[in-house]
């Protein structure tokens, strides 16, 4: 923790400090079939082609639907997904090109907090071993008071008793579970934490109280998070910056507030649309778009905009031949930091171009499940 | 009845109700433990055409409330009491074989998790003529165009294609459609949705809601609405009850009771759930504690020890219902009052 502060203090606020960046960023998983040789018929191109810049201190919230890869580019950055292309610095040091026991010595530097609880922590270590486990493992375990006292300090400040450090992970609800999730992370003091769908799996009253606790150790740890989840609404709340990706590339980045007051891909739109408001004014008043049909494979992507099977703003020329890169749009309202992968996003916001119907298109069979399990909605709420 | 004039009441409140429970009581007993009381004293009626929404958190007996009336409890370990008067029977006291007459024809559900609640080996197409052809005794030649109609009714692309296909060929989205499609084939009178939408994305879950909003316009079936989530009850239900420890804690129309929330524990809800069209920055203010903190009711308010609003009489009474079967809270410090 003493390192934290340490890096937190020449970290300016308005996040000119550049922590991560990753650039071209691709991760492939072969699709493989056979039965006496492993022949790879093809790619699910999970993450394919993404820049990405966190500034110190600030918090990034990546957001999409189950499928479009950003577990799997949170994993990628954190090179817990060997990426297959491009590059992640991490504070000057290339994480992507790391092996061995340099890799493993810089990991104390970003951690991860997993979605479901129960099945990230081991069901047969006390609380006090799932913590210490990772400061041995970076020698941060030399004076057994020091060890006492810094447990204790750990403890607090995720709001959970010192008595509950003799206890195990089943003793616990899932609130106070994901509370060990997020004391584990910190314990190895980690400048970066990546938050894979850190709230999902839990009850609202509950989910709020997590939200607010990361929120305060932000404030207390100057951490920067890269939080991954499908809940728009969550993620606005607390991302400094929000990436929106639809089949494993980013369609539009932007701050936070100005997302929802100016989106400007079709996709946000429709996503923003679809989040349920509580309050009936709202919901009875507002537009709806609805899209039709289901997330192409990602295993074999449309050409072009991966949107435009979906898209109601589709226009005849560019959208199916030419996959439109993030670029700053001179709109209303849009900053320059409003970056939008979208051929004709002057038109759309303008109103130049209308959406129109689009008939649903039956997605290939086979592969429909996400890239991979955590960023998949929780089957079953966890009780508390 | 004249709840039409209160604007805080809900539309659709003057035909006589379709289904009308009373007094539910669940009651869960494992040997050497206490009684665990799931569902506590629930009364609430639904009318034709009408959408009632059950909310709350895990454990609060939404999903339980939902197996007692259908009679899909495991036959042993639990006791049901209070009655479930559905078209003039109680559906509580039929006999099993009278139930499986009813079920998935008059009344039919859908559950949250569609890979689990479809059987993984028979065809989608088999699974939506079954219930046909158990019901109104079609044969599988004729009630597979119905199931094409059906499954085109609900939004699948290419109907008669996937009628060959089995569960793991859809995606989540086309299963929970598939579901839909299942418990509308035999045109039932009620339908129950026990979070239908929860396993889905949200753009996935804007296309359900919309289906089943329609639903319910169109036919006239009477939707009972069962989820955690208060931005899917704010769009879809016509009265909103709110569960909290096996009880009904409020109850009212949707705008009355988004507006004016009385019970302690609805206005917590609502500040735990961050908005989208709120400004940023400003903080959460959760429910403190969990619902392992609960009070039992017989002696105290449930949420008591969790409550921002307590006063004596909280831990030493319990709380009745003040109000009617339309509008009201059970609550010694209700928060409010406007209405």
């Amino acid at each position: 923790m003493t390192q934290t502060s340490e890096s937190s203090s020449d970290a300016t606020s308005d996040g000119t400090d550049v922590l991560v960046e990753a650039s071209d960023l691709e991760v492939y998983f072969p699709i493989k079939s056979g039965i006496i040789f492993d022949r790879t018929v093809g790619h699910v191109r999970a993450v394919d082609g993404v820049d990405l810049t966190i500034h110190r201190g600030e918090t990034y919230g990546l957001v999409g639907e189950s499928g479009c890869g950003k577990s799997t580019l949170g994993k990628a950055i954190l090179n817990l997904e060997p990426p297959t292309a491009g590059s992640v610095v991490f504070d000057g040091t290339d994480i992507a090109s790391l092996k061995g026991e340099d890799l493993r010595r810089e990991r104390k530097r970003f951690q991860m907090v997993f979605q479901d609880p129960m099945s990230s922590l081991d069901p047969r270590q006390t609380v006090e071993n799932l913590l210490l486990e990772g400061m041995r493992a970076h020698g941060l375990d030399t004076d057994k008071d020091a060890t006492r006292a810094r447990l204790r300090e750990l403890m607090s400040s995720v709001g959970l008793p010192v008595a509950a450090l003799s206890k195990y992970p089943h003793e616990f609800s899932g609130g106070q579970r994901q509370r060990i999730g997020i004391a584990r992370a910190l314990s190895v003091g980690p400048d970066l934490i990546v938050a894979d769908e850190p709230v999902s799996a839990l009850d609202v009253s509950i989910q709020a109280q997590v939200i607010n606790l990361l929120q305060d150790l932000q404030d207390e740890l100057g951490l920067t998070y890269l939080v991954v989840a499908h809940d728009l609404a969550v993620v606005r709340h607390i991302s400094d910056r929000i990436g929106v990706m639809y089949l494993g590339g980013l369609v539009e980045e932007s701050d936070g507030a100005e997302l929802y007051d100016v989106p400007l891909h079709p996709y946000t739109r429709a996503l923003m649309s679809a989040v349920p408001v509580p309050d009936p004014q709202v919901e009875d008043s507002r537009e709806q778009i609805l899209l039709t049909g289901d997330l192409p494979s990602p295993a074999n992507p449309p050409s072009g905009c991966r949107f435009h099977t979906r898209c109601p703003w589709k226009q005849e020329t560019l959208c199916d031949t030419e996959r439109p890169q993030l670029r700053v749009v001179e709109v209303d309202g849009a900053s320059a930091s409003h970056r939008v992968a979208c051929h004709y996003a002057e038109q759309v916001a303008s109103g130049e171009i209308q959406p129109h119907q689009v008939e649903a298109v039956s997605v290939e069979s086979g592969f429909t499940g996400p890239v991979d399990g955590p960023d998949a909605p929780p089957e079953a709420y966890v009780g508390v | 009845m004249t709840q039409t004039q209160h604007t805080n009441r809900p539309r659709g409140g003057s035909s006589e109700p379709l289904l009308s429970v009373r007094d539910l009581r669940v009651t869960f007993q494992r040997q050497g433990e206490e009684e665990f009381h799931a569902v506590d004293g629930v009364s609430f009626d639904v009318r034709p055409g009408q959408t009632v929404g059950l909310v709350g958190e895990s454990g609060c007996g939404k999903s339980v409330t939902s197996l007692a009336i259908m009679g899909l409890l495991p036959g042993r370990g639990n006791r049901v009491s209070g009655s479930a008067i559905f078209d003039g029977e109680d559906l509580l006291t039929l006999s099993p074989a009278a139930m499986r007459d009813r079920r998935g024809s008059e009344i039919a559900m859908i559950f949250q998790d569609p890979l689990s609640s479809l059987n993984p080996v028979i065809s989608i197409g088999r699974q939506v003529t079954e219930v046909m052809e158990r019901h109104q005794g079609l044969s599988r030649k004729q009630a597979t165009p119905k199931a094409v109609e059906l499954l085109e009714r609900v939004g699948i692309p290419d109907p008669k294609a996937r009628l060959l296909n089995y569960p793991h060929q859809l995606s989540g989205g086309m299963r929970q459609r598939a579901l839909i499609a299942m418990a509308l084939a035999c045109n039932p009178r009620l339908l129950i949705a026990d979070e239908p939408t929860t396993a889905l994305d949200v753009t996935i879950q804007a296309q359900i809601l919309a289906l089943l909003k329609e639903l319910v316009v169109d036919t006239g079936t009477a939707l009972v609405m069962i989820t955690h989530d208060l931005g899917v009850v704010a769009g879809l239900c016509d009265e909103v009850n709110v569960l909290y420890g096996g009880k009904v804690v409020e109850r009212g129309g949707r705008h009355g009771l988004f507006r004016d929330p009385r019970h302690p524990y609805t206005v917590g809800l609502l500040n735990s759930i961050p908005r989208l069209d709120a400004a940023r920055g400003e903080k959460l203010s959760p429910v403190p504690g969990s619902v392992a903190d609960n009070l039992p009711w017989t002696s105290a308010c449930a949420f008591a020890p969790r409550c921002s609003q307590v006063v004596d009489a909280c831990t030493r009474e319990t709380p009745q219902w003040e109000g009617d079967q339309v509008v009201g809270h059970r609550c010694f410090n209700p928060m409010g009052g406007t209405r």
